[in-house]
Parts: C-alpha cells; structure tokens; sequence
C-alpha cells in the first residue's frame, strides 16, 4: 500500500505501454552496448509462408509465449453505431472454434493449461498464448482454429455482450473509469479514439455475429500482423507453426484507416459530479512522437515531472510535503495517430483546486528552469539501470519484443537507445517543456464534488455510455 | 496493496504453487541473532527481489489504533538518524530498482526488486531503518494526511469495497481481522508520537523478521551479507499476539447496501474457513473443491449457471487460506439483467448442497490438481513471485517444506476428503463455528412513477441493514 498497485486503469494502460516498452527496452541497448554484443538475442525467423517471426529462445523453463498484434485494426474501427465490435470479438474469439463449442474449446484449454487470450485497444487487435512445452503442439493447433474457424455461436455472441453489459454498469461506480471515459470524449472529439471501446449499453445490443465475422476478416490479415516468440522453442520448430496459426488468414485488409488528430478542447476543464469524497483527476495534453529528435528527452522529462512515481517533482510536491495525495503520476503515449502526455491523481474534494495548480506550476517550472545535474543524472541512472527487471519471465520478455515491433522500431534500435538517453541535457529538458508541458494545452476532466473550481464545465450525463 | 488485495493476489499465487518434492530449491538458515532467512535461487535474469517481512500486521494494532501497522509502514520509508525522509526510495531508483511495501493482516512486507550488484546497498538500508528509524515530527503529521487519501481512493470512493469493508467486519465476531488493515478514518487521525515509537520498539527486530531473497543469488553469497547487515541487529523481547477466537456465533447474518452510486446489483457470501498453516489437510481439501468450483468456464459453477442457466454473467468461488487464524471462502456473482441477487445465491446455494450430498467426481479432481500441479510450473516463471509465496507462506503458519510439497500433497487429496471439507465448512444447516455471511448491494430503488404527487425517496442513501 505504499505505492499504488493500482493506479487508474487509464494510467495504468498509458504507463504499462510506455514504461514496458520505453523503459525496458532502454536495459536492452544499455547491455547490448556495455557488452558490445547484443544482450538479449532477438532473432528474426521467416516462416516458410512469409511470416516474420521475432523470436527470443530460452531454455531455462518448460514454457512458450507467443504474442502477436494486428496494427490499425482495433476499436478505433468500431461501427459509431456498434461501438464495442472489436472487444466483443476479443472477447468471442476464444469461445469455440471449428467442431468444438464453447464448452469444448474452453475444455481442451484447460485440460492441457493453455492459456489463450485475445485483447482489443485502439491501435490493434492482439492476443497471447502461453502453454507448458509438452502442451504447444495442442496450443497452437487451439489458436490456429480459433484463428482460422471461429464459431460466434449465438449463446457465446450473447453471453459475451450480457457480460460487457454488466460490465458497463459495475463500471458506472468507479470513478477512474467514469474520468477516463470522459477524457476520451473531450480530448478526441471528433476522433475514433474518443469511442467508447468496450462499448455502450446500446451498441453492443446491435452487434451481429456476422458482424464480428466480418470485422475479423476485413482486418485480421497478415499485412497487419506482428509476431513475437520466447522460451522453450527452436527457431525451426517457428516457422511452422506459426505458419499453422496465420497462413491461412487473407494476405491484405480491407480498408480500415484512420487519420492522424490532434487534441480537442485544449485549456477546458470538464466536471462530472459525484457525491464522493474524493476527486480523480485526468488531463491529457500533446507530446512528441518516437521520431522526434527530442523524443529521448521527452522520456527523461516525463521521469522528472511524474513518471517516476516516488522521486517524481509531482509526487514529492503533491504527496510527500503536502500530504494531497495517495499518488500523482505522469506517462507519455505514443498511439498510432496521436501522441500525448498523461497526468492522473486524486485528492479529497476540498484540496482539488490546489492539486490542479500545483500540476501547473510544475509545468511553469520545468519551463523556466533547468533540472540540475543531480536530478538529471539521476533520472538516467533509473532508466538505463532497471532495465534487467524486465526480463524476469517468458512473458515479460515475449512483451518488450512485440513491444518493440509494434512501436516500429529496428531489430537493432537498443543498442542505440541508453547512450541516446545518456546524451540528454538539462537545455534540451527545457525545451521540450516549454514545447510539452504548457497548461494552456491542458484538457482536464474532474469526477467528483471538488470545492472551488469556478471555470469547470458541468458535464451532465456520461457520453457514449447509454 | 491493502490487505484485501495483496491478499487475493497471494492466495492466486500461493493456489499456483509447486510441482515437485522440490518445486523451487529454496534454502533456508537463521541468523544468529533468530532472523530467519530463506533464498530462491533464479539464475534466468541478474536481478534479485529483496525482501523483508516483519511477523505484525493489522490484525495486532491495539484497540482504537486501528490502521497503525499500515500507517507505520508508510513511516518506514520516512527517513533514519542517517538518511533523510524519501531517500530510501530515490536512491534504490538511482540504483535501477523498484521498490514498495504492503500491509496484511498478519504481516508487514518491504521489498526491491533490483540489478544483482546493487542488491547489498538495499540490505544496507533495510537493515539501516529496522534499528535506526527516525522520522521528523513534520513526516508523521503529513503522512496521516496521505493514509487518509488512500483510504478515500480505496475504500470510500467506492461503494463495493465500502461493502466488502463491512462484510469482513460482520464475520469476524470478537476477531480482530473485522478491523480494515488501513484503519477508520477517525482512528488514524489520533495516533501520536508515542505510538509510533512504543510500535517501532515493539515489533521491528530481526528476531520477528523473515527475509526472502529470490533471483540471481545462492545461499553461500547470501550468508556473510545477511551476517554483516542483518546480524549486527540486536534481538528484542517479543510479545504474543493476542489473537483472540471466533465464539460460537449462531444468528445467520444478511447485510444489504443500496447506495446511489451502484448500478449494478451484487451477491456475496463469505464463509469462515481454515488458514492453511493450521488445518493444512482440509485446507488442501478446499483448495482443489475451489478449482472444481470455479477454475474457469468449464468449472462447475460457471457451466451451470452462466452457461447453462444464464442467471449471472460472472461468478466466484475464492478461498483465501493464506491467513494466520482463520481463512475464508468468499462466493460471489453478478446476476444477469432480470434476475435477483438473493436468486443466483439461492443457485450457488445448491450448488454447494449437490457437492455436500453428492460429492466431486475422480475425474473432476485429477483434472484439478493436475490444473494447479501445471499453474506451479507457471509461478516459478518470475522472480518476485515466488518470494511472495513464501513471504506469505511462512508468517502465517507454513513452513519452506509445507510450499515446497504444495504440489505433492495436492495431488493425493481425494474425493472423499473434499467432500468431508465441504460438508464441515460449507454447510448452512450445519456451520463451521458461525454461518457464513450473506451480502447484497443493490441501486437505490428506482422512484415509483408519480401518481398525485411524486413520492419521496425514503431509502436513505448509503444506508445497511443487518439482520440476525
């Protein structure tokens, strides 16, 4: 309980994302370099069918992972009308496939400890399998079926969507969920991202299963799909299963773009009123995409600012002197059409005015003054140093290389990344505050009764919820 | 990590255990001074997780000092006579370390999770702020005010866990698990100086303490830096816990909430259960009945009454055994549109009635244990975890060999053994010390359509009822 385990799902997506994949793969260039040979030894396997497999081999225990992603086909695809698509086929994918129903599929599973998941964000569909060794023939024989010839039975179609309902209303007490709905809404206005990705209480009553059917064949193809492997498998033993799992899905999708976007309702402050004694803050403003020169400083800034947690100017200002807040935290996300910068916190209604300008007078700061040697040194310190804590488990590790696909960097890109860190200066700190942090840019939205906050707009009713 | 969720995560973990005599080679040895040590060795990644656990946690807090052991933990990271308040934390970050800390019932934890070679610094400083803990008066006021905060976020921004708060407190009658690990509000504002001292020179000494180190590491490097930091702690005169019994306690207890804020209606049930480190057999029993109950879609619960009878879209069966005095069994579900609450407990109901009548089958609990025997590969597939397991494990009443059999002993469970366990744990007719304690959070009732005159809400909003 010192540290929140569980900080907003909204932070928590943002910075599990970023900090597995920024941080982590900062340790991976680090080694690389330090041993002048690549610490992590990521392979590329083309599979007999043309698939490009990236895979880490490691023999230490009898477990395989593979994850994948299909880039640019995830909610942001979704119907405005049955938004919810793309997750109600995360959720429907695994829930019988070929001659086995449901029961049957979920069964052969079990019996053998596979676990398969499938998952839906806006960027991407993507899933993962993990299974025993002496379980992987079994295991990707389930995914290339599940893949290949999914069911959508009525009752599984049905019980999926009644789950997400229920789902929905449990949600409706939760005040994270309630500000990170609202934030959508408000910063991408007139952008897919702002949908509603698990869906409304109405749309998911109009989803088909042939509209998931449909939705998996227009996207799910193998221009978009992304591979990583790692544990117990040889790089030959790959190449065809993975051919299994994949070959046979359509070589090109079917439309599905979505254009790039900026953030709306920048400087605007939304309030949506619960009697509850304490208020979650959300505020979304731009950042820089990976291809930025400043792009390394933007990570070291966000360390300082409020990635780190403890340590964080954020955190020691708002919870260490002031006792505000159980935790306040910052975390860049790179989307495909959007890059942005997140801050989230609570605090009790009374002191939600304080908490805000402080966020704001941090930002100021960072603008007006460089970070001293200290603080910079030890930023770096941290982000090149804690990067073997990513590699503590085949799926960890399966994860920092998907990641690293799906972020579009080279097979190389590590060995590269710590002296890039390395070479970040106080100067370039600044200025990438003074383009970044600026609270002018700043859309926030409150969830709670915070007292003095005269220029909040009231939002009545939850969007894209009913 | 407030109790209920750390503990959730450890019963996941400590269900996931080993698969052989030796599922994770863990060696144990004591200090001197009676620091108990165990080590895990994992050579996979250069990193180790450091940890400690102090034998005190929320449930020895002093009457109307609820919350002080979760309180204190916080003062841990507050500063010693040689380091300023935070500075624990920064520097394990400067050292490329993560670093945290949580709080149960029966337990303290403090842990870093870090590169290999820096792993003797944060010994150094652990050991530091078990003998030297000094924090200045300005930190422990401030420190209060951040405890209140993860209370508000926690526990009373939300109305489940505001429930779930008051479920624990009725079952556990004259027990101090009734009492939240993060204290009430009002208790955690009027702690003093002097209980946080008197606290500290009670309970922080080596001879009270487990460390548990896994990752990159062997007992024979282990031994002298243990020696070094850990040893040179002088031992303490500890006092027992007083942990008082549950007194037989007949009256069936029903507890409804209807708060503006829900939406969606919820069933609970906890029964009172063993802890594993006292009842280790029925224990085991319990734990493959919870996999054959509810080890995913195709366990008996979910099958029958989401699939097959489509009365709720999500259901549970946990069994928290991890627990110094007693365990529980918490049975729950989300009913479906249109059904009640008090309806899908009344089909939970029974399906505990066919298991206590009829029993399990061979094949359900081969497949069972063979499940969990496969989840024990899983769990050493981590370098924190394991350290957890047995953090858990050995401050609430197990032992190295109890977690390192797990997989064995819960493959000779049989039938005839869990359906004696249901029978004595699971029977309403027949309870086990007290019934279990049923819950129900309900939206407030929507407004009857105005006929003359709009009626007014009577409920009150936030409002319980209990019955005996």
């Amino acid at each position: 309980m010192f540290k929140d385990k569980h900080p907003k799902k909204w932070l928590l997506l943002f910075t599990l994302f970023v900090i597995v994949m920024v941080g982590i793969i900062v340790f991976f260039g680090l080694r690389a370099q330090a041993a002048g040979e690549r610490f992590l030894d990521i392979r590329e396997v083309k599979t007999p069918g043309g698939i490009s497999v990236w895979l880490v081999e490691d023999h230490t225990l009898p477990i395989v992972a593979v994850k994948y992603i299909f880039l640019d086909s995830g909610t942001a695809l979704d119907p405005d009308d049955k938004q919810g698509l793309a997750r109600l086929l995360s959720n429907t994918m695994d829930e019988g496939a070929g001659d086995l129903d449901s029961q049957a599929f979920q069964k052969a599973l079990k019996d053998n400890s596979i676990t398969l998941t499938f998952n839906a964000g806006r960027d991407g569909f993507g899933g993962q399998l993990q299974s025993l060794t002496r379980h992987t023939e079994k295991a990707f024989d389930l995914l290339a079926l599940a893949m290949t010839a999914p069911r959508f039975d009525e009752e599984a179609v049905a019980r999926m969507r009644d789950g997400n309902l229920t789902r929905i209303k449990s949600s409706l007490s939760e005040p994270d969920w309630m500000a990170s709905r609202l934030i959508n809404d408000k910063a991408f206005a007139s952008h897919p991202y702002g949908k509603n990705s698990g869906g409304t209480l109405s749309s998911l009553a109009r989803i088909t299963p042939d509209d998931l059917r449909d939705f998996k064949n227009k996207y799910l193809t193998r221009d978009r799909l992304l591979v990583a492997v790692a544990g117990d498998i040889k790089a030959e033993t790959v190449g065809p299963a993975i051919d299994k799992i994949f070959g046979k899905l359509p070589a090109t999708a079917a439309g599905g773009v979505i254009t790039d976007t900026a953030l709306s309702n920048a400087g605007k402050t939304y309030l949506f009123e619960q009697d509850i004694p304490q208020t979650m803050v959300d505020i979304l403003l731009p950042a820089l995409g990976r291809k930025d020169k400043d792009y390394y400083a933007l990570q070291v800034m966000n360390h300082i600012y409020g990635g780190a947690g403890f340590g964080s100017r954020l955190m020691e200002e708002a919870r260490e002197k002031r006792g505000l807040t159980y935790g306040i935290y910052s975390g860049i996300l790179n989307m495909r059409h959007a890059d942005t910068i997140s801050i989230s916190g609570s605090t009790k209604n009374e002191s939600t005015a304080e908490m805000l300008s402080l966020i704001g007078a941090e930002m100021k700061k960072m603008q007006d003054t460089p970070v001293s040697a200290k603080e910079l040194g030890d930023a770096v310190s941290y982000i090149t140093g804690s990067m073997p804590l990513a590699l503590t488990s085949t799926e960890s590790v399966a994860n920092v290389v998907l990641g690293l696909r799906a972020a579009g960097q080279p097979i190389d890109y590590l060995d590269h990344y710590a002296a890039n860190i390395r070479a970040v200066t106080p100067a370039d700190i600044q200025r990438v505050a003074k383009r970044i942090l600026k609270p002018e840019a700043m859309t926030t939205v409150l969830v709670g009764k915070p007292v003095n906050i005269p220029t909040a707009e009231i939002v009545k009713e939850l969007p894209n919820v009913q | 990590m407030i109790k209920r969720t750390v503990l959730v995560f450890l019963l996941l973990l400590v269900t996931a255990l080993p698969a052989r005599a030796q599922t994770f080679g863990a060696q144990e040895f004591t200090l001197a001074n009676g620091m108990q040590v165990v080590v895990i060795p994992n050579h996979r990644a250069p990193v180790v997780t450091h940890m400690v656990w102090i034998k005190v946690g929320g449930a020895d807090n002093l009457p109307g000092r609820s919350g002080m052991a979760h309180y204190f933990e916080h003062l841990m990271f507050k500063g010693t006579k040689t380091m300023a308040p935070g500075d624990f934390s920064k520097i394990v970050k400067t050292l490329g370390g993560e670093d945290n800390a949580f709080t149960g019932q029966d337990y303290t934890a403090f842990f870093q999770s870090i590169a290999v070679e820096n792993f003797p610094k944060v010994m150094e400083m652990e050991a530091d702020r078990m003998q030297n803990l000094a924090p200045p008066e300005e930190h422990f006021q401030s420190e209060k005010a951040v405890v209140l905060e993860e209370r508000r976020q926690r526990t009373d921004n939300d109305p489940r866990a505001m429930f779930n708060e008051q479920i624990n407190s009725a079952l556990y009658v004259n027990h101090p698990y009734a009492t939240p690990v993060v204290g009430w509000m009002d208790e955690i504002e009027k702690y003093d100086w002097a209980d946080v001292k008197s606290y500290y020179d009670t309970w922080y000494a080596p001879n009270n303490a487990i460390l548990v180190v896994s990752g990159d590491i062997t007992a024979e490097k282990l031994k002298p830096l243990a020696e070094k930091y850990y040893g040179a702690i002088p031992k303490k005169n500890i006092p027992v816990r007083l942990r008082p019994n549950i007194p037989p306690a007949p009256a069936a207890t029903l507890l409804t909430l209807r708060h503006p804020s829900v939406h969606q209606s919820v069933f609970q049930k906890i029964y009172l259960a063993p802890a594993e480190g006292k009842e280790k057999q029925d224990s085991l029993a319990l734990q493959v009945l919870a996999e054959i109950m509810n080890g995913g879609p195709t366990a008996r619960l979910y099958k029958s009454i989401v699939v097959g009878q489509k009365k709720a879209t999500s259901v549970a069966f946990d069994y928290n055994s991890t627990m110094l005095d007693y365990g529980a069994i918490i049975v729950g579900a989300t009913p479906a549109d249109g059904t009640t609450p008090e309806e899908v407990g009344a089909l939970i109901n029974a399906e505990i009635r066919k298991v206590i009548d009829a029993g399990v089958t061979d094949a359900e609990v081969k497949q069972a244990a063979q499940s969990l025997q496969d989840e024990a590969v899983f769990a050493r597939d981590s370098v924190a975890g394991p350290a957890m397991i047995f953090g858990a494990a050995l401050t609430t009443g197990s032992s190295v060999s109890d977690v390192e059999s797990w997989a064995q002993d819960i493959a000779k469970v049989t039938p005839a053994q869990i359906q004696a366990a249901a029978a004595k744990y699971l029977d309403d007719a027949k309870p086990w010390i007290r019934p279990a304690v049923t819950g129900y959070l309900l939206p407030v009732e929507p407004e009857k359509t105005p006929e003359p005159e709009p009626a007014k809400q009577t409920a009150p909003a936030g409002g319980q009822d209990v019955q005996g």
